[in-house]
């Protein structure tokens, strides 16, 4: 019950990250498990990123754009 | 390469930050991170003094790397970019730490909120470390100006943008400039001559020496990037030679097909073969399409027969595509209306004393099909209700938001019947009155003091019993159910963006907000710039606006679509993409990725040798990264999102600290 995963973000800088920003004006409330990288284009993520994150720990990848 | 000194700098914001992560607890855990020689924190970092911190530290402390952990990078990277300029520092030396957006704004508990906090600024400091100074290129600007869209917005847009001494195309789809202020009668609150304000400037648009008028034209290609644009220009045929046609109006009486006269709302009739206006700019007749007779089955050549002396009119104009070099490019589309048959409890399109808040426009006006008489199968109305807010603030249709014109504009409408006919009963039913801007407050008040009976209440049905129209609705202020009895009922309906601009949109890569309206790159900060570079809005493409603001924003907008121009240059994005050459192997997985055609495969000498390698224009690339995730050799590399930093970034950011 105590488990608190943390879920690595791959965001696009034009879209989703923007969308988290706008999240964080518009004070919607979301658990703090996330931890955002901004990458300028979800094209950019290379699936070597998602295993490295897995092998870093992350309990989950998220990729969004 | 000299050893990397990191700075770090965290925000207060006032407690926007401080309130949810413990800025103390941020600071000791910054000053454990490898290479960090210098933490301080502040109220406003962004503030003069501020930056001033950063820039002594830069001097004193020989700092080279930056890590600003504040708002979003997207709202003040440019700001710390400069503060590193200013210090001597390579402004790409920077990492910004968003702990406001997507930390303290959106978590309640102070701890994990901290925690997270020290997650993202170890990822910060970790690629602060491996970050490198970048060059940022120059590159020639068109010294030209486009403005899409030739109602009050773009005519005010194109003529500021003229009068700075710099070339403006002016596109406008319609057949004339003017667009929805032309149809209006009197402007609110003022009751200026809607006409009598706008014609003159469309007669200055005709006449500027910059200025070169597009009209029956539509944008249908844009390629480039901001200063350089290549923009394709699909000219429609009008069937009449427009610099020929002096609108002598003879050949139109002899056109054998009427048409429904869009200008009028369709309230009277025009020829197939018709000026939209008699002010209209350009002043040349066209022939619509779908129902001139040669067009549909050449039957017909009567029109060229009566125009056999200047020969304007040539039926088989072909369409034109035009391809024009642009540096700056103004968006100014406008809005179409409600359409309330999507209400049909309102019997708009079944009664026809049912009518749209524009159409009474065309019926009030003393341009308009009844010469300004307000008449309703000739007899002169003697109720007539408003209803408010049709389209506008109504879930049920999807538009959540004001129209913001229509409490204003009902007003005017109320005053003009009074005006008119003296003895009608008025009402009008309202949700709420938004008499927000300069002089609304006392028009309101003037026309309320003028027998017009305003009741708080929504519209539930509208239905005919005997020759009158029963007006059924819940006066929320009495506490119960009222019908009105009306011959004529004007439907205040609001805004929607129009519906062409849709397609626009996509060719320009706008965003929308959730109205669908076109979204600004900042709601306070940027409200001309979009996500596009170099491309601006003006008007209600925008949102719904009234003529004042729309003006005051088309000024704006010229006003930022002219800095590219006047400085000449633009600067060219510096986190291109790079390619190490030794170890391209020229598969050309990265051009096929790339979606900017930005990456070709040339062959280059490479330690003596002959080898074919990927080469980027950076000039084209726009950042993306799409080719390094493609590389499979990691030959290729985006600049301040390589591989390297991007996993420093993973090594660090989850771990419990």
């Amino acid at each position: 019950m105590d488990f608190e995963p943390t879920i690595v973000a791959f965001l696009c800088n034009w879209c989703s990250y923007a969308g988290a920003d706008l999240a964080g004006t518009s004070r919607f409330q979301y658990p703090a498990n996330i931890r955002v990288i901004r990458v300028m284009c979800s094209s950019r993520i290379n699936p070597l990123f998602i295993l490295n994150a897995l092998l870093e720990g992350a309990d989950g990848v998220l990729v969004s754009g | 390469m000299a050893a990397k000194k990191i700075g770090v700098y965290i925000c207060h914001c006032g407690v926007n930050i401080a309130a949810t992560v413990d800025i103390e607890e941020l600071k000791r855990f910054a000053a454990t991170l490898p290479r960090v020689k210098s933490v301080q924190n502040y109220m406003y970092v962004c503030s003069d003094p501020g930056q001033e911190l950063i820039r002594k530290d830069i001097k004193e402390k020989g700092l080279n790397r930056i890590v600003v952990a504040a708002c979003s990078p997207r709202m003040h990277e440019p700001t710390f970019r400069n503060v590193l300029k200013s210090a001597g520092l390579n402004p790409y030396c920077l990492e910004i730490t968003n702990i406001r957006e997507q930390c303290s704004w959106v978590h309640h508990d102070r701890h994990t909120a901290t925690e997270k906090a020290k997650g993202l600024l170890a990822a910060s400091v970790a690629k602060a470390a491996l970050l490198e100074p970048l060059e940022e290129h120059e590159v020639g600007v068109t010294p030209t100006a486009m403005v899409i869209g030739g109602g009050i917005a773009g005519i005010q847009a194109a003529l500021d943008i003229a009068d700075t001494g710099f070339k403006v195309y002016l596109v406008e789809k319609e057949a004339s400039i003017g667009g929805h202020m032309m149809q209006l009668d009197k402007t609110f609150p003022t009751l200026d001559c809607s006409a009598c304000i706008l014609t003159p400037k469309m007669a200055d648009v005709k006449n500027h020496p910059n200025i070169e008028l597009l009209a029956y034209s539509e944008v249908i290609e844009v390629k480039g990037f901001v200063g350089n644009f290549k923009v394709t220009v699909k000219k429609k045929p009008r069937y009449v030679i427009e610099s020929i046609c002096n609108a002598c109006g003879q050949c139109s009486p002899y056109c054998p097909i009427e048409i429904d006269d869009a200008f009028n709302e369709r309230l009277a009739k025009t020829k197939a073969l018709y000026i939209p206006f008699p002010q209209a700019i350009p002043a040349t007749y066209v022939i619509d399409p779908q129902s001139c007779r040669y067009l549909r089955d050449k039957s017909c050549r009567q029109c060229e027969q009566v125009c056999k002396e200047l020969q304007a009119i040539n039926l088989d104009q072909k369409e034109e595509l035009v391809e024009l070099d642009i540096g700056t490019i103004i968006v100014a589309t406008g809005f179409d209306i409600f359409d309330p048959r999507q209400k049909p409890e309102l019997g708009y399109g079944k009664y026809e004393n049912v009518i749209t808040g524009l159409e009474f426009e065309r019926l009030v006006s003393a341009s308009g099909p009844n010469q300004g008489d307000i008449k309703i199968n000739g007899k002169k109305p003697k109720d007539v209700v408003f209803v408010q807010c049709v389209g506008s603030r109504d879930q049920t249709v999807g538009n959540e938001y004001c129209s913001r014109v229509c409490c204003m504009y009902t007003a005017k409408h109320a005053h003009l019947v009074r005006e008119k006919l003296p003895d009608a009963h008025i009402t009008i039913f309202y949700i709420d009155i938004r008499a927000f801007g300069k002089g609304f407050e006392q028009f309101y008040d003037r026309v309320r003091g003028e027998r017009v009976y305003y009741r708080r209440g929504n519209v539930s049905e509208i239905y005919k019993k005997g020759d009158k129209l029963m007006v059924r609705a819940e006066d929320t202020l009495m506490g119960k159910a009222v019908e009105v009895a009306a011959d004529l009922v004007v439907l205040a309906v609001g805004m929607e963006p129009s519906k062409s601009a849709k397609e626009l949109g996509k060719i320009l890569k706008l965003s929308n907000s959730p109205d669908k309206f076109f979204l600004e790159a900042h709601p306070k900060l940027r409200p001309v710039d979009t996500g596009s570079d170099g491309v601006f809005l003006a008007g209600c493409c925008q949102g719904p606006k009234d003529i004042p603001d729309t003006v005051a924003q088309a000024s704006a907008a010229a006003a930022k679509a002219v800095i590219p121009l006047a400085h000449g240059t633009v600067k060219t994005e510096a986190m291109v993409s790079v390619v190490q050459a030794e170890a391209c192997r020229g598969c050309g997985f990265c051009v096929e990725a790339c979606p900017y055609a930005a990456i070709t495969l040339e062959e280059k000498k490479v330690r003596g040798k002959k080898k074919i390698v990927a080469t980027v224009n950076e000039v084209l690339c726009k950042s993306c990264g799409a080719c390094a995730a493609s590389c499979l050799s990691g030959a290729i590399q985006q600049k301040s999102f390589t591989d390297e930093q991007i996993l420093s970034m993973i090594a660090v950011i989850g771990k419990k600290y």
